[in-house]
């Protein structure tokens, strides 16, 4: 009984992810609209306006997000992300764990954040 | 069993899983990213539970109900824990498929650049093959052992995962108990640093391929009583070199000075090897444990004996008499498979409430129908069945269908693979 447990569900987990990755290879992103196209320009001055958890903005690589409602998703402890809210940030991104940066997925989640571009005047 | 003992492991696995849940339980997240997390601790909570079951101490067994039961609830758990985890990276993709299932396949994508996700992937791999070589009965015991390990392997890259996504303060309390455990286990049961040294004292043949096993303590000796087993390992002698596992044996008699036998039935490469043990050979013995024939009620008894089974209640029946009509059903191969049964004959023969029934019974399974007193001779009965899984099943099933209440049927079977 165990045994025929752990080869249909060793056998259905690896045909999900067979399935997840010929869906994903099949995806058109052009269907998902240009996220990437809206924005604006901020300075360092604005930016810093927005450091509290419910109101969390952060710059990273000469964009900025607003992360306001993803916070909570994050996977961290709150006290490693929230001192980075209103901050240029992307050393920190890049430096994630052990010196690594964070990986693609999260490159891609950040994209859905985006509402502008970072100027470096005050 | 008391009402505690019963208890003890439905609260223990509610405590191991409830609080790693409690304590991460996600608020204000999508519903699959909330699902992933949840089943992710719950998988790990049923990992360290399961860890606890494998450290094998007398009294932790016996207050929890047994190494018998504590087996089947590692098995179960185990399995259940392997399902949690295969569910939980499927459960955080599908949060991502909400945006893309680009995004969602990165969620889980051991290409990406990533420790937490290489190592997660990691140990559901090792959980992987160590589960699936647990089901391999047919290798040896020492080789299965050791692939076996690869599930402990498994747990600890597995909250090495769960650190590396910088839960810090679950993860090293995880890691720790882990690594807290499987060491004890390593070191109490399989190093047998937990058992006690004994010497062999004499060896006679009983069967075909099978020999009863006198030894006595060379130190502190155990506490055991006929019926319960003991986990025992053979190692050097005058002219033998034991292969150094430990098995699982019942407990067949009782002697002086803490002197005690076992009935050692060739099952595989090391029992047969033990066939041809001497005296003089040195062993050490971890145990006792189970309580298969403690505290018989006053009603009337049946016992039902398949092969090597037989050696608990010969070990009751050298030690005491019993005092309730009793039937003994004494099921063997063939006559040269008959262990004890001139003893057993002898021990009828001189007690009145005791009443023998053997029988050959071939290779295949015998006719338990014809063999099995009907309803009426089964009314008011408590039964206690000991010999080959199937056996036992087959006679438990026969048995419910005869109106025994299933809290009267009582067996077991050494499974602990």
């Amino acid at each position: 009984m165990t045994r025929k447990l752990y080869i249909v569900s060793t056998t259905a987990f690896w045909l999900a992810v067979l399935g997840l990755g010929m869906t994903s290879a099949l995806w058109n992103p052009a269907e998902q609209g240009d996220v990437q196209a809206q924005g604006k320009t901020v300075t360092l001055a604005e930016l810093a306006k927005h450091a509290a958890p419910g109101n969390c903005w952060m710059a990273i690589r000469g964009s900025v997000y607003d992360l306001s409602t993803y916070l909570p998703a994050h996977p961290s402890p709150p006290e490693i992300v929230l001192p980075w809210c209103g901050k240029e940030a992307t050393e920190a991104y890049n430096t994630k764990t052990k010196g690594r940066p964070h990986a693609p997925y999260a490159d891609e989640l950040l994209a859905k954040y985006r509402i502008g571009t970072l100027v470096k005047a005050p | 069993m008391s009402r505690l003992h019963l208890l003890s492991l439905p609260i223990l696995l509610l405590l191991f899983v409830g609080l790693p849940v409690f304590w991460a339980f996600p608020e204000a997240l999508p519903f699959w990213r909330s699902s992933g997390i949840v089943l992710g601790w719950a998988g790990a909570g049923l990992l360290l539970f399961n860890l606890l079951l494998m450290v094998r101490e007398v009294r932790l067994a016996s207050s929890l109900g047994g190494l018998e039961r504590i087996t089947v609830w590692h098995h179960q758990t185990g399995m259940v824990a392997y399902l949690l985890l295969l569910l939980h990276p499927l459960a955080l993709a599908a949060a991502g498929w909400g945006e893309s299932p680009e995004l969602a396949r990165k969620v889980i994508s051991p290409i990406s650049e990533s420790w937490p996700v290489w190592l997660g992937w990691g140990g559901l791999i090792f959980l992987m093959l160590g589960l699936a070589t647990t089901f391999m009965n047919h290798l040896a015991y020492g080789t299965w052992l050791w692939l076996h390990g690869l599930l402990g392997f498994g747990v600890l890259i597995g909250f090495a995962h769960v650190l590396q996504l910088g839960i810090s303060a679950g993860a090293v309390f995880a890691l720790f108990a882990a690594l807290l455990l499987l060491l004890w286990r390593m070191l109490r049961v399989d190093l047998g640093t937990a058992a006690k040294p004994y010497i062999v004292t004499s060896v006679r043949a009983v069967a075909q391929s099978m020999v009863e096993v006198s030894m006595k303590p060379l130190a502190m000796p155990i506490a055991a009583a006929p019926g319960q087993f003991v986990l025992a390992a053979f190692f050097k002698g005058p002219g033998y070199q034991g292969c150094g596992e430990f098995h699982p044996f019942t407990v067949s008699g009782l002697g002086q000075d803490h002197e005690f036998r076992i009935g050692v039935k060739a099952l595989g490469d090391c029992t047969r090897h033990m066939q041809r043990l001497e005296a003089g050979v040195s062993a050490r013995i971890h145990g006792p444990f189970g309580e298969f024939l403690k505290d018989l009620p006053t009603r009337p008894l049946l016992w039902v004996a398949g092969g090597i089974g037989i050696t608990p209640f010969l070990g009751f029946l050298r030690q005491w008499p019993v005092i309730s009509p009793t039937t003994l059903i004494y099921l063997y191969r063939g006559e040269q498979d008959a262990a004890y049964l001139d003893e057993l004959t002898a021990l009828s023969a001189g007690c009145a409430e005791l009443s023998l029934q053997a029988e050959a019974t071939g290779s295949g399974l015998p006719d338990l129908n014809r063999l099995l007193p009907e309803a009426a001779a089964l009314a008011n009965h408590e039964c206690y069945l000991c010999g080959p899984p199937g056996l036992i099943e087959a006679i438990s099933r026969i048995l419910l269908e005869r109106n025994v209440p299933v809290e009267r049927i009582h067996f077991e079977h050494f499974d602990f693979r």
